[in-house]
Formats: C-alpha cells, structure tokens, sequence
C-alpha cells in the first residue's frame, strides 16, 4: 500500500470519527446560527410560515429604539464590571490556595460549588437574600449598623446586585483556571528571583502576573463573551426591571422574540451582539498575542 | 421450513400489536393551565374527578398539565410553531391579543358565542365579547375583579372606621399616611398602601389600572379594536395617576419601594391596604393569614363625585388552531361551561358564578363576598384586544417603573409612553 493510500484512510478514518460531532454541531448550532442571521433582514411570521424582506429596516429600527440602546448599555456596564473583577479575585483565591493549609481542598470546593450550580436554582435562593426586610444581606448590614438596601427593588442598585451575584457564580472557575496557571510556572523562576532578593509582592508582579497572561487572556476572552450572553440571572432575579435598570441585549431579543413575537428584529438584535462579541474578541486576541510566554 | 413459519407468524402478531393497541387506545384530550397560585381556578384541574363524567361518556381521557406561569406563553407560542401543542389553553384573557396577533385561536362558533352572550351576567358578557359577538374563548367562572382591600384591625388601630374605605384619592393618602407604622430609626416598617413596581410591566399596569383609568387614560381609545387606534397616555390624569403614588412615595412616605409584592404584604400584615384581584385574596387568605379581618371595595376615585374604575381579567379555555382534537376540545369546553356544571362547580370551589341564572340561586344570592362582587363588577373595565396591547403594556409599565424610581420626570416617561404605545398599535396593525 502507497504511503498516499495510507495517508487518505488515515485522514478518512479522522472525518468518519469526528463526522458525528461535526454533524451535531452543524444541525444544532450552525444551521440556527445561519438562520438567525438570516431573520435579520426579513419581516418573520413563524406561525404563518411568511417571511418578507425588508433589508436593514430591523437594524433601523434597533438602531432608533431606545430600549436596545439602554439594553446594550446596562450589558456593557455589566461585561465591564463582572470581568475584571471576577478576574482579578479569582487570580487573588489561586494565590492564596497556591500555598498549603489545613482544609484546603474543601474551600476549594466550597468556592468552585456556585460553578457547578443551576444558575436559575442559586438565583432564586439569591432573591431570597437580597429581600429588603428579610433577606441577609440586610440583616447583615443593620448587624453592622449600616442602613438597608433596596438591592433589587431600585433601578439605582438592581444592576450591582446582579453583578455580585455573577461574580460569586463565576469566581471558582477563575480560581481553578489560575490555579492551573500558576502551578504550570517553573519553581526555578520563584528560585532564581528570591536569591536575587525579591520579596513575595515583588515575585507576584514580576513572574506571576507575566507569566499568567495567556491565563489572563483565555478568562477575559471567555468571561467576556460568557457575560455579553448574560441572561438566566436577569430573567430570575429582576426579569429586566426595574425601569429597565437590569435589561439586557439577550432579555431583550428573548421579549421581542417569544413575547412580542417579532422574530425579525430579535434576530437582528442578535445579530448586532454576534458582531460585538466577534470584534471584541478579535481585539483581545491580537493585542494578546503580544503577551504570548513560553517557558 | 417449520422455523421460518414460525418465525413469519410471530412478525406478524408483531407487526398486529401496534394497530390493536392502537384501536384500544383512548384519545387524549390535552389542557395546558398555569400550575401554582396564579389564579384560584387552574388549581381545580388538579382534581381527578373533574373531567370523569366527561371521559366516561366520551370514552376519552382529559389530561390536563401545569405550566410555569412566567415562560406559559412562550411554551405555548413555540409548541404551536412546532404544531405540537394541547387541544384546550387555559390562558389569561391579557394574553389573547399576542396569540390573535399570530391568527393563532379557533373562534367560538356564531351560534354559541350568541347563545352564551345571552346567558351570562353582564361582566362575563364584557369579558366575554371581542366586537360584534365574536368569542375566542369561555372565561372561566370566578373572574378577577381588582379591588381595594385593607386590614380592618390595622384600621382600629389608626383610629379609622373599619368598615369605611377610602372613597377619593385625598381620603386614600390620607388614610395610607395614619396606617403607616415606623421602628425607632424611622425606617418604615408598615406601609399604608403597598404597591407592585417590579416585575413584569404587564403586572405593574394591572395594578394601578385603578387610578390610570379613574383620571381618563386609556391604553387604547377603542378597547374593541383589533388593528389600529390611539394610546391616550400622556394626558393631565396620566400624570395625576403617577403623581398620586409618587407623592405617597416621597412627601407622604406611606408606601415603599422595598414592600414588592402587594398581596404578600397585605397577607403577611405589614401593609394595611392594597389594590389587586380580590378572588386572590379570598383564595390566600384562610392558608396563609388566617386571623385576618379583611374588608374589600371598589378602589378610590380622583375626587367625591368621579367613577371609581375597577379591572376585570378572568383566565380563559381557548383552542388553538394547531390543536389536533378540536371537535373534542370545544365538546369538553362546552360541557365545562354549561349552566349546570357553572353552578356545580362554582358551589363546590367556593367560586362565583356566570350565568345569570345562578346568580339568583343559593348560596350565591345571599353570599356576602358574592354579592359584596356585585356591587363592584359595574365599575370593571376589561383590557383592551389590540394587537399592539403587548407593546402599549411594556411602554406604561416602564413608565410606571420610571417615575416611582426617579428615573425620569412624569411627563417624559409618559410621553415616551405614548410615543412607544402608538409605534407598537401602528407596527401591529400592518
């Protein structure tokens, strides 16, 4: 047998693998995909089965609509508060379980449970905690003789509470990733740098901080695009209210799509966030290369 | 050649199996009802005895499944775009003009539609008629009618009459602001009157519809129109309406946004008068305040002299059009809604009835919360059938929203309101 032959039913052999995969993929993400993109420029009648084209008048529409304008703000302020932050306390828990105490591997889990937990299940037992009379938090706060919060009762604190929320659900995966990250960095680096004098602050900055950067990069990129599809915790907690104040692009496109029934202009809706998520990923992607360490 | 027979006739009672047990097979009529405490009426659809009598004469098997209430019509809307969906929707009436909008409801027929019309009382009738007759379903007895209700013991306490409500707006701040109760810091721990500002804007229009409507608002000029008409929003008593809750929130401090739900404050003692539907208070009331001495009345009005302006809603059994038992579905409806089983089971769950010939029997004619009903149901109004209604209810619940959150001053949040109600009464009607 040719080495060609061979290497064509080697390569056959691969596709008929991942054929499975690839086909599930395709019918149940890029087919839909493909037709949301579509719906964007038509007027859709589902249950008519009538589609009309009207070009970008969708996109016109968004573009005059004020209550997508304040979705796409509320889910920017959102996206720049829960990555960061969540980011940034995530490397700070790797850190301190990067050394060893007693009991460690139990608040590793403890910290890692809200991951694994049902967003819409944590988000109600949230709810509970965030009641202004007889939630937690205000317990919490008059125990320390600070005033009550509305939390998500005004528009003025919804927004930061979901945030909380958010970052409480998210911390342990970041934790774990940046676990990972800095038990892959070579002891020798920590070595070298403590001979030379380095104190412990001086060694996180100089090795560790650089040396996570493609860490740091996966997470925001991840983050960030987890957090412009934020939706179970807004549907829950405040279903978008009040005044708006927690609305987002993908409530947003939900309402227009499964309570208005304007299929046309919720498909555009998520078309536009495609378009941003894909940009703003892109961005993060180059200027990340310039961080890329090999060690 | 003895095997292969052998093997032959047993694909063959095989291949028979399915056709016989599907000749055996009863049809299944199929009702969707939201599950929970939504509304007194779906909890019935739990008892088993209810459809018996039917099935029996039928030979059918009635099942009928809970929703979730909050995601009940987007399930309903996809499953009738996938054409797999119950033959009977128990809806809520608000509902309708979204499903109308997607030619998605069978209409009653012409002959029973005229028949029931004639038969019922007159705010069944109301709810009941889309213009000129036409039904696309049968509310179901028990209707919602919004009505005040306080705390009698909280009244006495303030040194108010316990069987005298407040009958005007003055009188109502008035009374709010002596029932309110304060701790030591001043925090507010009792409201007089405990309003809805969150949550869904459909839920948040229904319960000040009261004071939107009493000063002359209308969510639509024409309720019985189904394309086209004017949202009349933005007008004096609009911003009277709003101004009312937002001077109890702010000069009078007699409610607050941290009391959410209305009626679980009402139950729970720590707000001493709201306005919703009364049946869910009647229905809540023995389980979760038992001790509670309630009274129950039209809201206020404006000033001495004004109508008083109450909502009526009822849940309603509708077909759609997807709906693969059809005949069956409306034989069941009709059996459901007749004279007789109206006065059967409104006596046996402690409901009201709907035909006016039960009204005159025992013991709803001497029943004080039925009869206390009568005197509201004049005052009721029904929401508009529009097919923009979605969109004209999101743009007064946001402005509600806004304004009591001081977001944005009364008269910009409501003539964006009236911009948003009349794009989404125009875009509907194209």
């Amino acid at each position: 047998m040719g080495l060609a032959r061979l290497r064509s039913r080697h390569l056959l052999h691969a596709y008929l693998f991942i054929a499975p995969v690839v086909l599930l993929f395709g019918v149940f993400r890029v087919v839909p995909a493909v037709q949301t993109l579509l719906y964007s420029v038509y007027k859709v009648e589902l249950l008519r089965g009538r589609f009309t084209f009207i070009g970008l008048d969708n996109f016109r529409d968004l573009a005059a609509e004020p209550a997508f304008a304040q979705a796409m703000v509320n889910t920017l302020v959102y996206v720049a508060a829960i990555v960061p932050v969540s980011a940034a306390l995530g490397l700070a828990l790797a850190v301190l379980f990067n050394t060893r105490f007693p009991l460690r591997e139990l608040f590793k889990a403890v910290y890692f449970a809200p991951m694994v937990t049902s967003t819409a299940a944590a988000a109600m037992v949230w709810w509970w905690l965030y009641n202004p009379q007889f939630g937690l938090f205000n317990v919490l706060l008059r125990l320390a003789h600070l005033p009550d919060q509305p939390w998500l009762m005004s528009s003025r604190t919804a927004l930061t509470a979901i945030i909380i929320f958010s970052v409480w659900k998210s911390l342990g995966y970041n934790m774990v990733i940046y676990l990972a990250g800095l038990q892959s960095i070579p002891q020798q680096f920590y070595e070298a740098a403590m001979i030379d004098g380095a104190g412990p602050i001086r060694r996180f900055w100089r090795i560790s901080v650089p040396l996570l950067a493609p860490t740091t990069t996966f997470l925001v990129i991840y983050n960030g695009i987890l957090a412009f599809q934020v939706f179970d915790q807004v549907f829950v907690l405040t279903g978008g209210g009040p005044a708006n104040a927690t609305n987002v692009v993908v409530l947003d496109l939900y309402r227009q799509a499964f309570e208005r029934y304007n299929f046309g202009y919720a498909a555009a809706e998520a078309a536009v966030l495609f378009a941003l998520i894909l940009g703003i990923t892109a961005v993060q992607y180059l200027y990340s290369k310039r961080f890329e360490v090999a060690y | 050649m003895r095997r292969l027979t052998g093997l032959l006739a047993v694909l063959a009672v095989l291949c028979l199996l399915p056709a016989f047990a599907s000749a055996q097979a009863k049809t299944t009529v199929t009702l969707w009802y939201p599950a929970g405490d939504i509304t007194a009426g779906a909890a019935h659809f739990a008892d088993k005895a209810l459809f018996a009598e039917f099935e029996a004469k039928h030979n059918v098997k009635v099942e009928a499944v809970g929703l979730d209430y909050d995601t009940m019509q987007q399930k309903i809307f996809t499953a009738a775009a996938g054409r797999n969906i119950a033959d009977i929707l128990f809806i809520d009436n608000g509902w309708a003009p979204g499903f109308l909008k997607e030619e998605m409801l069978e209409p009653v027929a012409d002959a029973k539609a005229k028949a029931w019309l004639a038969a019922v009382s007159p705010e069944i009738k109301e709810l009941s008629d889309y213009g000129n007759g036409r039904m696309w379903g049968y509310p179901q007895y028990g209707i919602d009618v919004y009505g005040l209700t306080w705390n009698k013991e909280h009244f006495k306490e303030a040194g108010l009459d316990p069987e005298k409500p407040p009958r005007t707006w003055a009188e109502f701040r008035e009374y709010a602001k002596k029932l309110t109760k304060r701790d030591a810091q001043g925090n507010i721990t009792r409201v007089g009157y405990a309003i809805r500002h969150v949550g869904h804007p459909h839920g948040i229009v229904h319960k000040h519809f009261w004071a939107l409507y009493s000063a002359g608002v209308r969510l639509v000029d024409d309720p019985l129109l189904l394309r086209g008409g004017k949202a009349i929003i933005n007008t004096d008593g609009g911003k009277a309406a709003l101004k009312l809750v937002l001077d109890m929130l702010d000069v009078d401090k007699s409610t607050s946004l941290n009391f959410p739900d209305p009626r679980a404050a009402f139950l729970k003692g720590i707000a001493s008068m709201q306005i919703s539907e009364t049946v869910s208070i009647k229905a809540r009331q023995p389980k979760e305040a038992p001790d509670l001495k309630w009274g129950m009345a039209l809201p206020p009005a404006p000033k001495a002299g004004d109508a008083p302006v109450s909502l009526l809603g009822a849940w309603v059994y509708s077909v759609p059009k997807q709906a693969k038992n059809k005949a069956l579905a409306w034989q069941l409806i009709e059996w459901l809604n007749s004279p007789e089983k109206d006065y059967e089971l409104c006596r046996k769950y402690d409901a009201s009835p709907r035909y006016k010939v039960n009204w005159d029997k025992e013991p709803f004619k001497s029943d004080p919360y039925d009869q206390a009903l009568k005197v509201m149901y004049p005052a009721g109004k029904k929401l508009p059938i529009n097919l923009g209604f979605n969109g004209v209810m999101d743009a007064v619940g946001g402005a509600i929203q806004k304004v009591w959150h001081h977001e944005a001053p009364i008269e910009a949040a409501l003539a964006e309101a009236e911009r948003q109600a009349n794009k989404a009464i125009a875009d509907a009607a194209k």
